[in-house]
């Protein structure tokens, strides 16, 4: 590494180094346990709370809670993102692009917390669509505190990042290969089969494992809109804090789940790494 | 290679605004008959492509109609048009082998594996390039790539071909063997063809007619040998690098003044339609010199002497003050030096007179 190419890293080092430290901390605490009838935790270190994590089927049910969540929220990000994507990088038509880019970036803009409340006021007993089903005499419906406010409220969040990533990649596809694929005798669906899907695929890779991360770490969401009714591991590892003040299985579960994403990270950059060999090419 | 049934190509008053009033097409009307090949030449932004994306159906005309053969294309999706496109950096699909991308159009229109295979080796030895056919495209050369989309386009048997700027991604020797070889292919193959360019040396060597644009008009339309030798306006003549456009005066007689002295026999049909003052437009190399002073030529002084391999170049300046650049083949003696009295004469049959 030149010295040039290494100071200009070095901020990112050092947050990874700080990264590092934290998570060294949690697994020197995770193997502490709490001391009863007080708020400290002490030794001696052991592999209880993980033996203990392991048996419970709680938090096997939180893992597979939130695979589950992410991937339908994946896949919805595809089904609802790719034509959006497509409509930013293609639409012949300046206002059409403007107001979907409006649309993303007012939801990027928008905080957390405020786009929570949000949801909740759609979505309540008493809430927008509620109002709206009692208006035309129809069945009020259960919305809120299960996954389904969850999934949309989560979808919502990682959507514009999975838009914009995918834009951009879609961006890079020539237009002329559409044209010159229609004038072969292709129809805009086998266009769309035979030249652009394949063409965005490294693109749609990418984008789809950054949808994948966040919403396995999204914890506000689940938190305010699953009423406590939907645990996925980032409120299984706060109740640990929180309600039952655990810190050293909190910190355990949080090792644990650090873990599963490195898994995931590695399967997902094999897969990538596979579909990059298949359909890479510079677009010539 | 058989099955070329070409057609003839009528485009009649297409008219095209793009948003914001932008006038690209305006109100053309031509005719390219079978197996005969149109360039389409002008600056970016004249029209040209517009006009062929319009035949291919990428772009919607406002106005007007195309039909091939006598029948309209106009609401024939560009997929079922069989309007053979060669993109300006040839849109190869990067995804696909040579082969593959040579063969898409065939998988498109359902054509049986073994009539297939055929066809695309077929094809691949016409443009000679059946090394190549498990090549990707990202390993082949320009005048590679530039054959593959060729074959590609020629390989469904279109009802037309139309190329975008067939040679302009081509460095200069390429260029040259490209231009030939398209020519030939083209001929051989017998298949009308639109062709877009700003290169007037492409359009001049690669077609059989040639329409100047200018705004959105066609300006001039003629064969090569006409637009070249008988501009018949300014802009033609300026765009097709005629290096002298004189003012001159239009005397009696079909005769024409210019720096005080008459030049006769010009046989443009431009002249009879012009009165008074007019642009008189001659190549460099319809102007020919002899040492001092002769009967009927123009003289003038030598200014700047420039070698260029095999021809010189002469800049001459008439008795007024009128510069001309001549262009002469090299002759056995020594060429003119600056400040010699010469006297310059003009090839009549290649003088043309527009408007001043």
């Amino acid at each position: 590494m030149t010295r040039q190419a290494f100071l200009l890293s070095l901020p990112a080092l050092l947050l990874v180094c700080l990264f590092g430290v934290v998570m060294f901390s949690f697994a020197e605490i995770s193997l502490l346990s709490m001391k009863p009838g007080a708020a400290v935790f002490s030794g001696p270190p052991s592999l209880a709370n993980y033996e203990r994590l392991l048996a419970s089927s709680g938090a096997w049910r939180a893992v597979a809670t939130t695979m589950r969540l992410s991937f339908i929220i994946t896949v919805l990000c595809i089904v609802a993102g790719y034509p959006l994507a497509r409509v930013l990088a293609r639409s012949p038509s300046a206002s059409l692009r403007r107001f979907v880019l409006f649309c993303l970036v007012g939801t990027f803009l928008s905080g957390g917390v405020t786009r929570a409340y949000a949801w909740l006021i759609i979505l309540g007993n008493r809430g927008i669509i509620n109002r709206g089903l009692e208006a035309f005499g129809l069945p009020t419906l259960k919305l809120l505190n299960n996954e389904f406010a969850v999934v949309v409220s989560v979808l919502n969040f990682v959507l514009p990042f999975f838009v914009m990533t995918l834009f951009g990649a879609l961006k890079t596809i020539p237009a002329t290969l559409e044209d010159a694929s229609r004038n072969l005798g292709a129809s805009p669906m086998r266009t769309f089969l035979h030249v652009t899907l394949p063409l965005s695929i490294p693109g749609l890779a990418v984008s789809t494992s950054l949808c994948f991360a966040m919403s396995l770490g999204a914890f506000l969401f689940p938190q305010m809109l699953g009423g406590g009714r939907v645990q996925v591991l980032a409120t299984a590892i706060y109740e640990r804090i929180q309600a039952s003040y655990n810190i050293p299985e909190a910190a355990a579960l949080a090792f644990l789940f650090f873990i599963l994403v490195i898994v995931i990270l590695v399967v997902t950059g094999l897969l990538r790494r596979l579909v990059g060999r298949r359909f890479a090419g510079d677009p010539a | 290679m058989a099955g070329y049934a070409s057609c003839r190509l009528d485009i009649d008053g297409i008219r095209k605004t793009y948003a914001g009033g932008v006038v690209a097409v305006d109100d053309i009307s031509l005719t390219v008959e079978k197996g005969e090949v149109l360039a389409l030449l002008g600056p970016s932004g004249c029209g040209k492509t517009t006009l062929l994306q319009s035949i291919a159906g990428f772009v919607t005309p406002d106005r007007g109609d195309i039909a091939l053969d006598g029948q309209s294309i106009l609401t024939v999706a560009p997929e079922r048009r069989r309007t053979a496109m060669m993109f300006q950096h040839y849109a190869l699909f990067p995804h696909m082998s040579v082969r593959d991308n040579i063969g898409f159009g065939l998988k498109m229109m359902k054509v049986a594996k073994p009539e297939a295979v055929r066809r695309i080796d077929d094809v691949l030895r016409l443009v000679r390039i059946e090394a190549l056919a498990e090549r990707m495209p990202s390993q082949l050369s320009g005048g590679q790539r530039q054959r593959v989309a060729l074959a590609r386009a020629v390989v469904t048997e279109p009802r037309m071909l139309l190329l975008d700027e067939p040679l302009g991604a081509l460095d200069q020797n390429l260029r040259e063997e490209m231009q030939s070889e398209l020519r030939k292919l083209q001929q051989r193959l017998g298949l009308t063809t639109v062709m877009v360019t700003h290169d007037q040396r492409e359009a001049i060597v690669l077609s059989d007619r040639i329409a100047v644009m200018h705004d959105g008009k066609v300006e001039q339309i003629g064969t090569a040998r006409d637009i070249y030798d008988h501009p018949c306006t300014c802009y033609v003549a300026n765009f097709t690098g005629v290096e002298n456009l004189l003012p001159a005066e239009r005397g009696a007689e079909g005769v024409v003044i210019l720096a005080g002295v008459a030049i006769e026999g010009i046989v443009d049909p431009g002249l009879a339609a012009r009165k008074g003052a007019v642009t008189l437009a001659v190549r460099s190399e319809a102007i020919s010199l002899s040492p001092g002073v002769s009967h009927g030529a123009i003289p003038a002084t030598v200014t700047f002497v420039q070698m260029l391999g095999a021809s010189m170049r002469y800049e001459v300046e008439l008795d007024d003050g009128t510069r001309l650049v001549v262009a002469e083949v090299r002759r056995e003696t020594a060429p003119y030096s600056v400040g010699d009295k010469v006297s310059a004469r003009f090839a009549a049959n290649r003088c043309s007179i527009l408007e001043a």
